[in-house]
């Protein structure tokens, strides 16, 4: 078989090569021949020519030598190539669309494959990543536990190795200033029991986590080597500061290593050890748990069974400790009752379960839009075939069987999608930076590797052969269908033409077209109507024109009073900074991804069971920065000081719900740590949590002057004018004030809605750019046939005309053709979309997914769009000229 | 010339592999090997022998490598391969078998029909 193929390919493209090699071995041996007869006695001249003669004709031999060296399948496919080229630049028109549709079709699920893999099926680049496994318990993948609990299940015998790690925002000290990092503490064991490639250095050796001496080490990521150190290949040995210590670096991580953690990208890494040094307690508690997650790399020959079983074991016995009483007793007791194991080859997946369903929805769109491509392809290809019915019979009367001319088809389908998927790549490019920046900052940050790369590009040709087979085949099989008299084929007149109006199949690919661009049409109208319902919601706040910045100031350098000057300077200086217009701090805003609840006991209200509210902490001018509404009493003032009593501001929905029609003002209630807390204002109630939220969280707003000092707050700034402009003077003002506070994010607020809305938005964005290609690729489908049928007609209208039809009267007929057929594929289309758009309602927001509106403007769209496409080829039908038409017979 | 046979369809091809498998050979050393091989009993028309070299190289029975001629003239080399030995001794095995029933039917006497 090898070398079979690699004689085929050389035959291919070495020719010149293999006819050269040839000559030479037969002219040797015809001279060493000639000169064994001249050693015999013979003359040379008679020498030569009986050598010859007894050689036989070179020619012959040469093309016997060349189909037994099975060159004859290259060489024909050589004709057909060239021959194809040669088709394809003689109808440019028809190619580049043909072209531009499969690029637009391959290109878009190019892009969404490329994203696919990334999100599901790429495994972590480490060694043998399916020996891996998550250590959990029944709470799902986001299983918590606790450095002792870890310590357990190392000792488990049928792991080769088990390792804990703890993903968190890192304080890096960089020329800029201290810029937040995402990074992880891992045991002492990570790299070895995971098997991390590393580009340079080393990883952690495995040293105990417990002894400190020697925890000021880091390992850090290809990325951020490249983004902090260009690559300096000595950046090993060198010094970063980490939450305020000096660390060295040890190790920098092999490309594509981000850590397990798919939601976050691992940029540095530090042993565990660390912790220890702030607090040495960390390594004995048993009753905090955490997301320290846990990884295990199975013994070779155990199975997972016998590993879960001794795993259980500890477990059980880690539970069954005194510590764990207030777990066994918690409402969440269920989540804590056996040890499992979860799949840890392509990280936690908690990204897949969000983005699972957007992301086949996608898919699904995506192959609509594919298919249209490749009805587009087949119409205009169907059109083309038609009219090479001559060609094919003067073909078939020379000689040329079946099996060959489908061949040449065949050739020229392959050809035209190879060429397809190469115009394909850039357009997958394209559409996989849009995904990434729509999908940039939502709650989830989406960091994925969406590099096209080996496995796409197999993706891409595989769906340009398939395509290019599969629509060459139909016209190719209808064009050598049947023999066409060479005699019939070679008349003038259209009487070789099929006798109807269409190219049959023509008629009904166009119209399927049509139906799917309706049903694209109606599920991306949807969407996007989705998405305005979502943007254009009333919130409980007034999103415009508010910045945002974050600062945090949770590092071990800052005491209490260094941080409540901090919040209060930096409010006096942004209040004076040109433009602004009222300013606040806040420990969360609406929508910040942020998720808290805090005990609540209401006096005087009957307390049946656990309650919770939301808590937020902020400044009098909170509620004015973000218009929220007072509804009663009022906000509280300059006065609600620490030395002063407590007082709190509460939500619409927090009112109602422990006072009902009672006045609120006045009440009291006990709040975390706090006992006596008196409510002065309520004000209207706001999403907070998510915008579709359908209960409102019930809100206590309690003043920062009277609570402990938050270790971060967030200031907004309600600009006058152009909030954007402020972004920079807000960062600026915070590094001078405190150098050493970290501003982990600066945005609007309208910034941070969109980022929550990330799916909506690439639900929407991406459905409506597939469907717009799909309304394209329709057109030219319409166009294509139209246009054809136009000139196969010339002759009959021009009869028509000659016999007094009108031009206006011959526009119409064409116009009405062109009607019908997109009637009929947008009836089709809207009685399945009806059907599909049944699997949307799950995306859609206040809209339900038989919105009438969406889909009249759909219809309208699409005919008035079908019109102009079809008004061209008909003008043009109605200025055929009878008398040159005629006389062209 | 004297007593020369015509091959048989299909014989040709063995007899090169016979010939290649001594010794790497070019194309006309296969040739003279098979005459001196067979005494000169064969008679192997030249022109046929080169489109069977070519097929016996793309079944990858032989290999075939450039080299230099006893007269310092380049000239291609063909070698046996693996697969090219095992399909010889099948077919010289087939062969035997072919010939022994043909001499055991040639040698049929009256008594034994």
């Amino acid at each position: 078989m090898a070398p079979r193929l690699r004689f085929f390919l050389r035959g291919l493209f070495r020719r010149r090569h293999f006819e050269g090699a040839m000559s030479d071995e037969l002219q040797f041996h015809i001279d060493a021949f000639t000169e064994d007869l001249v050693r015999s006695g013979v003359p040379r001249v008679e020498a030569v020519r009986r050598a010859q003669l007894e050689f036989g004709g070179v020619e012959s031999v040469k093309e016997q030598c060349r189909q037994s060296h099975g060159l004859r399948l290259a060489d024909e496919l050589r004709q057909d190539l060239r021959y194809a080229v040669r088709t394809m630049a003689r109808t440019p028109v028809v190619t580049a669309a043909v072209i531009v549709s499969l690029a637009l079709g391959i290109g878009a699920n190019t892009a969404l494959f490329g994203f696919i893999d990334a999100v599901f099926f790429r495994t972590v680049p480490v060694r043998n990543a399916h020996e891996l496994l998550f250590l959990a318990h029944h709470s799902g993948p986001a299983a918590s536990s606790n450095y002792p609990l870890y310590e357990r299940y190392a000792a488990v015998e049928p792991f080769a190795g088990v390792t804990a790690y703890l993903v968190g925002s890192f304080r890096v000290e960089q020329a800029g200033g201290v810029e937040p990092v995402t990074g992880q503490f891992v045991s002492g064991n990570y790299h070895d029991v995971a098997g991390v490639p590393m580009t340079l250095g080393r990883g952690f050796s495995s040293e105990p986590d417990r002894d400190p001496s020697r925890a000021l080490v880091a390992v850090i990521s290809d990325a951020f080597w490249a983004r902090a150190f260009g690559r300096d290949p000595h950046a090993v040995g060198r010094t970063i500061t980490v939450n305020g210590r000096r660390v060295e670096i040890v190790g920098i991580t092999g490309r594509r290593f981000y850590g397990f953690d798919s939601q976050s990208r691992v940029d540095i890494t530090l042993p565990i050890s660390v912790i220890g040094l702030d607090d040495p307690a960390f390594f004995d508690d048993h009753t905090g748990w955490m997301p320290l997650r846990l990884v295990a790399r199975l013994k070779p020959g155990i199975t997972e069974a016998q590993a879960l079983a001794a795993a259980d074991n500890a477990f059980q016995q880690f539970m069954g400790e005194p510590e764990q009483q207030w777990v066994r007793q918690s409402p969440n007791a269920d989540r804590f009752r056996s040890a499992a194991f979860l799949p840890a080859a392509r990280g936690s997946d908690g990204r897949r379960e969000l983005t699972e369903k957007p992301v086949r929805l996608l898919v699904a769109m995506a192959g609509i839009l594919l298919l249209i491509a490749c009805a587009n392809v087949a119409n205009l290809l169907l059109v083309r075939g038609a009219s090479r019915r001559k060609e094919v019979a003067v073909r078939a009367a020379i000689g040329a069987g079946r099996a060959r001319l489908i061949r040449q088809f065949a050739t020229e389908g392959l050809l035209l999608a190879l060429c397809g998927g190469l115009v394909g790549l850039p357009v997958a490019t394209w559409t996989s930076r849009a995904i990434l920046s729509i999908l940039d900052g939502g709650p989830t940050p989406f960091v994925l590797d969406v590099t096209l790369d080996a496995r796409a590009l197999a993706f891409t040709t595989v769906i340009a052969a398939l395509t290019g087979i599969s629509f060459t085949l139909v016209p190719a099989l209808r064009a050598t269908a049947g023999s066409v008299a060479l005699v019939t084929a070679l008349r003038p007149s259209e009487s070789t033409l099929p006798r109807r109006r269409f190219p049959a199949g023509g008629h009904v690919l166009v119209s399927s077209q049509i139906a799917l661009c309706v049903v694209l049409l109606v599920s991306s109208g949807l969407l996007a109507r989705s998405l305005r319902n979502l943007k254009t919601l009333d919130a409980g706040f007034d999103r415009d024109q508010v910045v945002l910045a974050n600062v945090d100031t949770s590092g071990p350098e800052f005491s209490p009073g260094r941080r409540m000057t901090l919040y209060d300077t930096l409010l006096d200086r942004l209040r004076f900074l040109p433009g602004a217009v009222s300013v606040a701090s806040s420990t969360r805003t609406p929508i910040d991804f942020s998720s808290r609840n805090n005990r609540i006991v209401v006096h005087g209200v009957n307390p049946v069971g656990f309650h919770a509210v939301s808590p937020n902490v902020v400044t009098p001018e909170y509620f004015r920065t973000l218009g929220i509404r007072l509804l009663r009493g009022r906000v509280f003032g300059d006065d609600a000081r620490a030395d002063r009593p407590k007082v709190a501001v509460v939500s619409e929905s927090m009112a109602r719900f422990y006072f009902g029609d009672e006045d609120p003002i006045g009440r009291t209630f006990a709040l975390g740590s706090e006992d006596s807390i008196t409510i002065v204002g309520v004000v209207e109630d706001v999403r907070h949590e998510q915008l579709t939220e359908s209960t409102p969280p019930k809100m206590v707003y309690t003043p920062l002057a009277q609570s402990t000092v938050p270790r971060g707050v967030t200031v907004m700034v309600r600009a006058a004018g152009n909030s954007r402009a402020l972004e920079g003077a807000i960062r600026a003002e915070i590094r001078r004030l405190d150098p050493g506070a970290m501003v982990s994010y600066v945005r609007t607020m309208d910034q941070q809605l969109d980022a929550a809305l990330a799916r909506e938005r690439l639900l929407a964005v991406l459905s409506s750019g597939f469907s717009a290609l799909a309304l394209l690729l329709a057109c030219v489908g319409l166009y294509g046939t139209l246009s054809y049928s136009v000139v196969r007609r010339a002759r009959e209208i021009g009869v028509r005309m000659a016999l007094g039809a009108g031009s206006a009267t011959v526009l119409r007929q064409i116009m009405r053709q062109s009607l019908m057929m997109v009637a009929t594929g947008a009836l089709i289309g809207g009685v399945l979309s009806l059907w599909v758009s049944r699997a949307l309602s799950a995306f859609l927001f206040e809209l339900s997914a038989r919105d009438p509106a969406t889909l009249t403007a759909v219809i309208t769209l699409l005919l008035v769009t079908a019109c102009a496409a079809g008004y061209v080829p008909a003008r043009r039908a109605a200025r055929v000229d009878p008398a040159r038409v005629l006389k062209a017979e | 010339m004297g007593t020369t046979a015509d091959l048989l369809p299909g014989t040709l091809d063995m007899l090169i592999l016979k010939a290649v498998s001594l010794k790497p050979l070019h194309g006309y050393g296969v040739l003279l090997r098979i005459q001196q091989i067979s005494g000169n009993a064969l008679a192997i028309p030249q022109g046929s022998l080169y489109p069977a070299l070519y097929r016996l190289e793309r079944q990858g029975l032989i290999d075939a490598e450039w080299g230099e001629s006893e007269n310092a003239r380049r000239a291609k080399y063909y070698r046996v391969t693996t697969a090219g030995r095992r399909r010889l001794k099948d077919e010289v095995a087939g062969w035997k078998r072919l010939t022994g029933a043909i001499d055991a039917a040639l040698a049929a006497t009256p008594d034994e029909v």
